[in-house]
């Protein structure tokens, strides 16, 4: 009795000290938050998020002493205010509401020395800047989907400088630095002090110091970035100098900086980095020294800086015209620097294209697609995203025989099933098929089934042959149930099936763009898998169907844990345990410490999606499995393109994803599997000189996988289950 | 050229046993298979000889594959080895995509042999003698269990293994055809099969993933493979629902029919056999409608004979003629039931390589054996033969080189017409050696002879 009281107070005793641990992790937590946002507004400005390079950014304000505090009170204090609001959540650690509080309270830095006057200037333009900020921020989005960029600086920074006029008593005299600085500046070339005072004075420390340690900054962060932010800056003092026909004019002008803005912004970060983009950064730097001249001449009159302001007019009256002409190549996901933008978008482009909007095959067998999206007979206009169906042989004729019959046609009388699970809208059932070779004009779709998908669109399948379709008007039918059989009624001059998509049930509505999961293309004597896209015009297609035995086997329980042995060379290295995590947005990853890799199921593909950290049994797992049709079909073959972050080293990636930036074709890797026993997947992947053999086991019983194992030159990885 | 002296001889022609349809009397030649001229596979391999056309077998398979394919979205061919297993039609079959069906630990080895993966194999038939079946397990063959005791012997090799097998079990049942073929795996309507899935389960080192069934041989009725579908479908789902297990398969098994005439059967193969679609929509109609949506097993075929039988011809060379005391013209071939085994059935077409001219009677033919059953064909319309007149006899594809015998005669060489013309041996024609290399003559039977 005695001794489980005590055992009790033990572990009551043991709960509370774990109760503790647990409140400091979560203080240490929340600071690591507010010091993470603070710096991330500073790296913000030049549109990357990083901690440690935010902070050197902190530092270098305080070249100016006076700039740099009154900076990060501003900052504070708009967070502050933040939180106050109960905002803290939208932060989550970034800095896209703080960082033009941080330019105003540098601004105001700028202009009035630090006092309790000043100081409670900058917490109330700190706070009205938030507030500005965040409207803003709604209402551009809202209403134009662009982001608000730095226009609450301009705007709060001009009406504090008009105002300063009346707080005369509080205003700079001269700027105080360190004087060993300005001695080494008057040695040094007239572009480099241009380039560097001009982007110090973005952070409102004109000073070639600022400038350089911002340059190296913005290099350390993106490569990218930096030669947009150098190249920006060149061509638009060349343009500047041409049109004021002095060069010593054109550097000594510190609104120069914008021209870097422009092209940074344009360039990488809120197109994909590109050539075309690179092109339209140009163009935009080239059209702004006007506007730059105009504004700085306009503002002068008031005695004040035009600021950010042509950045912010070039850069978006151009992304809201680029967004109104569908302009492909919008970065619809910053992912935080332009390589890593450009990195997701190849890896997401390449291995995704197909739509949400997604349709299994609606026959069985092989079957060759007589006409695609845009096809040249009539898949045009608003019926342009459709695609028909017919049966051929080796010869690729669609008939035995003469053809003169219907029968004769390979597809005629085949079943046809059902893509989606809906209900169906309507149908006819009493149309005559005509004979091959003509026509029925009046009634062009002829016999057909509508049906509604939940997720928002209707299917039609049209030229049923009469009287075959089995389904009634309103039934609910599941994926896969058999609707009638391929006809040639209506306008069909041959025995095919016609399948789209639209947003609204009437015949003859305009089509939608729509995709084909799970199927395989026949090529050249190998079965291609394909998980989400439209099949081409003459392609030989065949759906499959998602085996659910395969579909258990690479079903990972929540909470479920796995070992594994990680060897190297033949020698066991180390043990080590994932177990499966859902997060916040309901995705699922496995976790090992602070390593994640990311898997979903879609329509009938295991996929993963993306790794975080550095470990190497996830970037083997992703290399040898990146995605793995659930159905087994002997010798099928599949593509994937893998993240260079999964296939490279750090600098390795960044010289490769520099360079793919000119030619997205040289960030291509490329794997191929195959399915070379039903529980077998072998694998290769080839990037310039270098190949990796890989090859899976897939554990039937106890379900994922059983062996992994990696092959190069150089070394042999492998992972062995064991438990 | 001189004609053949022939003994002046008058008889009335008779054409069998007479029947309503009558006879249907066309010369049928066939001076060349697949575009190589049959004096040519004589002078090059000899007579007799197996040819195989590649071309027949490869568009028989896409064409059969394309029938139930395109009716059901989860469709695989299982090649029956016992059908015809000579490497190079095997072979053929699996480019094509089919795994294999094997009966026997020797098919069984065969397969591994010519490079089929364990995991592609099917191992059927009642006799699964132990050591096979650890092998077939071991290597991740598909056992489809014939009786209680080939369950009892998978328990034990599962545990010895430590592992659970995947198996499946072959129904036997009622579809309205007779024979009912009852001696074959456990049956449905008594409830033995559910007595074996119980027992299965409740053993709990077998996972019971699939149906087989076969339910017989040259069947003529498309709605007796309806008929079990829907027997096995309801089946699967007793056994899913009660049970909580997932039949991943359902495999119907052969006996598809080819274009070969049955002894007995009067009508032309075209007018008797149904076309094989039927076969196709019957059994893929059967089961999209009994299926649950989305639901869609593997229906696994073991068709054998429907494949290969038309893609098999036997040229023969006429010997000899001779009058019967009944005055039935017959001849003497180079090729007997020892090598044509399934003359016992069939009434084969019987075409020439060149026409003959001459008035047309049944005919006799006999093979070279000194025995009296050693019929090839009976009642066959033919022109009077001289000596060395080529016959080719069709189909012949299906069992012949396998159920065949070195019986008195060797074997002769089978070869394969490629889809480009070109003709390779396949299976050499027999030697002695061949026959005595497996012999032992103890010493002291060792005859001496100077």
């Amino acid at each position: 009795m005695k001794t489980t009281f005590q055992s009790d107070k033990k572990i009551i005793q043991k709960e509370i000290i774990l109760e503790e641990q647990k409140l400091i992790l979560k203080k240490i937590r929340s600071f690591w938050g507010y010091f993470r946002t603070i710096a991330n507004s500073y790296s913000e400005i030049f549109f990357f998020e990083n901690f440690w390079l935010g902070l050197l950014l902190l530092a270098a304000t305080f070249i100016y002493p006076n700039i740099g505090l009154s900076g990060l009170i501003c900052v504070l204090s708009a967070y502050e205010f933040a939180r106050f609001l109960g905002l803290k959540k939208i932060f989550r650690g970034s800095g896209f509401y703080t960082y033009n509080p941080l330019l105003v309270g540098l601004s105001i830095g700028y202009l009035f020395k630090l006092s309790l006057f000043s100081f409670f200037l900058i917490v109330t333009a700190g706070i009205l800047t938030f507030i500005i900020t965040f409207g803003l921020a709604n209402i551009f989005y809202h209403f134009f989907r662009l982001p608000v960029l730095n226009i609450p600086f301009v705007l709060i920074s001009t009406a504090i400088y008009l105002a300063s006029y009346k707080y005369s008593n509080l205003l700079f005299t001269e700027f105080k630095t360190w004087s060993f600085l300005i001695d080494v500046a008057e040695h040094l070339p007239i572009w480099f002090l241009g380039l560097t005072q001009s982007l110090g004075a973005l952070l409102f420390c004109p000073h070639f110091i600022g400038g350089l340690i911002f340059l190296t900054v913005i290099f350390l962060a993106s490569r990218i970035l930096f030669v947009l932010a150098v190249g920006g800056y060149f061509l638009g003092l060349l343009i500047l100098s041409f049109l004021e026909g002095s060069i010593y004019q054109a550097a000594s002008n510190l609104g120069a900086f914008n021209f870097s803005l422009i092209a940074m912004a344009i360039g990488g970060v809120f197109l994909i980095p590109s050539p075309k983009s690179y092109i339209l950064a140009a163009l935009s730097v080239a059209i702004s020294p006007f506007l730059l001249d105009a504004s700085t001449f306009f503002w002068a009159q008031y005695g004040i800086p035009s600021f950010t302001l042509p950045f912010n007019v070039v850069v978006l009256s151009l992304l809201y015209t680029l967004g109104l002409a569908g302009f492909p190549l919008l970065a619809s996901y910053y992912r935080g620097s332009p390589e890593r933008t450009l990195d997701h978008y190849l890896s997401y482009l390449a291995r995704f294209p197909g739509t949400l909007r997604t349709l299994s095959l609606p026959v069985a067998g092989e079957w060759t697609v007589w006409q695609s999206f845009d096809g040249s007979w009539t898949h045009k206009g608003i019926w342009r995203y459709a695609v028909d169906f017919v049966i051929t042989d080796e010869n690729g004729q669609t008939y035995h025989g003469d053809g003169i019959y219907l029968d004769d046609y390979y597809c005629f009388g085949k079943p046809v099933l059902s893509p989606v699970r809906g209900r169906v809208v309507s149908l006819a059932n009493d149309i005559e098929d005509n004979p091959p070779g003509t026509v029925n004009e009046t009634q062009n779709w002829g016999n057909y089934v509508l049906i509604y998908d939940e997720r928002g669109f209707y299917v039609l399948l049209a030229h049923f042959r009469k009287d075959s379709i089995k389904v009634k008007e309103g039934q609910w039918v599941e994926q896969g149930q058999i609707l009638g059989q391929c006809g040639s009624s209506g306008y069909s001059p041959q025995p095919h099936l016609h399948v789209q998509v639209q947003l609204t049930p009437e015949l003859g509505a305009p089509t939608q763009p729509f995709s084909f999961v799970h199927y395989a293309v026949l090529k050249h004597n190998s079965l291609i898998y394909k998980a989400n896209d439209i099949p081409k015009e003459g392609e030989l297609v065949q759906g499959l169907y998602p085996d659910k035995a395969m579909e258990n086997m690479m079903s990972l329980v929540l909470d479920q844990e796995m070992t594994f042995e990680f060897i190297v060379n033949g020698i066991p290295q180390k043990q080590i345990s994932f177990k499966v995590h859902m997060d916040t947005d309901g995705t699922y990853y496995l976790a090992q410490k602070h390593d994640s890799l990311y898997f979903n199921k879609f329509e009938g593909t295991f996929y993963f999606l993306r790794h975080d950290g550095q470990a190497i049994w996830f970037k083997m797992l992703f290399l040898a499995l990146p995605r793995m049709p659930l159905v087994y079909q002997k010798g099928l073959v599949w593509e994937d393109f893998l993240p260079l972050e999964t296939f490279y080293g750090r600098v390795k990636r960044a010289f490769y994803t520099f360079l793919a930036s000119f030619n997205h074709r040289l960030a291509e890797i490329k794997g191929i599997y195959e399915f070379s026993a039903p529980n077998q997947i072998k694998g290769k992947i080839s990037q310039g000189g270098e190949e990796i053999k890989t090859q899976v086991i897939l554990d039937s019983l106890k379900g994922f996988v059983q062996e992994v194992v990696l092959d190069s030159k150089k070394y042999k990885l492998s992972l062995r289950r064991l438990s | 050229m001189k004609e053949p002296y022939e003994k002046p001889l008058i008889k009335k022609v008779q054409v069998g046993l007479s029947n309503k349809f009558g006879s249907v009397y066309g010369r049928h030649l066939r001076p060349e298979i697949d575009g190589v001229p049959i004096s040519d596979l004589v002078s090059r391999f000899g007579s007799p000889l197996f040819v195989f056309s590649e071309r027949r077998l490869r568009e028989k398979y896409r064409q059969i594959y394309q029938m139930f394919s395109t009716r059901y979205p989860n469709v695989h061919f299982s090649w029956s080895y016992k059908t015809n297993y000579l490497d190079a039609i095997c072979a053929i079959l699996h480019q094509e995509g089919e795994t294999a069906e094997v009966v026997s630990e020797f098919e069984y080895e065969k397969a591994r042999r010519l490079g089929v993966p364990g995991s592609e194999i099917i191992f059927n038939g009642p006799y699964k003698p132990i050591s096979a079946l650890k092998r077939a397990v071991q290597e991740g063959a598909l056992i489809n269990i014939d009786h209680f005791d080939e369950i009892y012997d998978l328990e034990d090799i599962a545990e010895e293994l430590g592992n659970s097998i995947k198996v499946g079990i072959r129904l036997n049942m009622d579809t309205g055809i007779s024979p009912q073929w009852t001696r074959f795996g456990f049956n449905l309507e008594s409830g033995q099969a559910l007595d074996a899935a119980k027992r299965i389960v409740s053993g709990g080192k077998l996972i019971l993933s699939g149906l087989h069934c076969h339910l017989g041989t040259f069947l003529l009725e498309p709605r007796a493979y309806a008929k079990a579908i829907e027997k096995m479908v309801d089946f699967a789902y007793e056994l899913e629902d009660n049970f909580g297990l997932k039949i991943e398969y359902l495999d119907i098994g052969g006996g598809f029919p080819s274009r070969n005439r049955l002894k007995g059967i009067y009508l032309s193969p075209e007018i008797a056999v149904p076309p094989m679609e039927d076969f196709a929509e019957a059994i893929c109609d059967t089961l999209l409608s009994k299926l649950k949506p989305n639901d869609f097993p593997k229906l696994i075929l073991e068709t054998g004979r429907a494949i290969v039988d038309e893609a098999g011809f036997l040229i023969t060379t006429v010997h000899a003629s001779k009058r019967l005391p009944d005055g039935t013209r017959s001849y003497v071939v180079d090729a007997g039931v020892n090598i044509l085994f399934t003359a016992f059935w069939y009434n084969f077409k019987v075409e020439l390589e060149e026409d003959i001219p001459g008035p047309a009677e049944p005919c006799i033919i006999y093979g070279p054996l000194c025995m009296n059953i050693d019929v090839v064909a009976e009642n066959v319309q033919l022109p009077p033969l001289p000596r060395g007149t080529r016959l080719i006899f069709s189909p012949v594809g299906a069992y012949n080189v396998t159920q065949w015998m070195q019986f008195i005669r060797y074997r002769p060489a089978v070869v394969l017409v490629g889809e480009d013309g070109q003709v390779d041996v396949i299976r050499e024609a027999e030697t002695l050696d061949d026959v005595i290399n497996r012999e032992r003559l103890p010493e002291r039977l060792v005859l001496k002879m100077s």
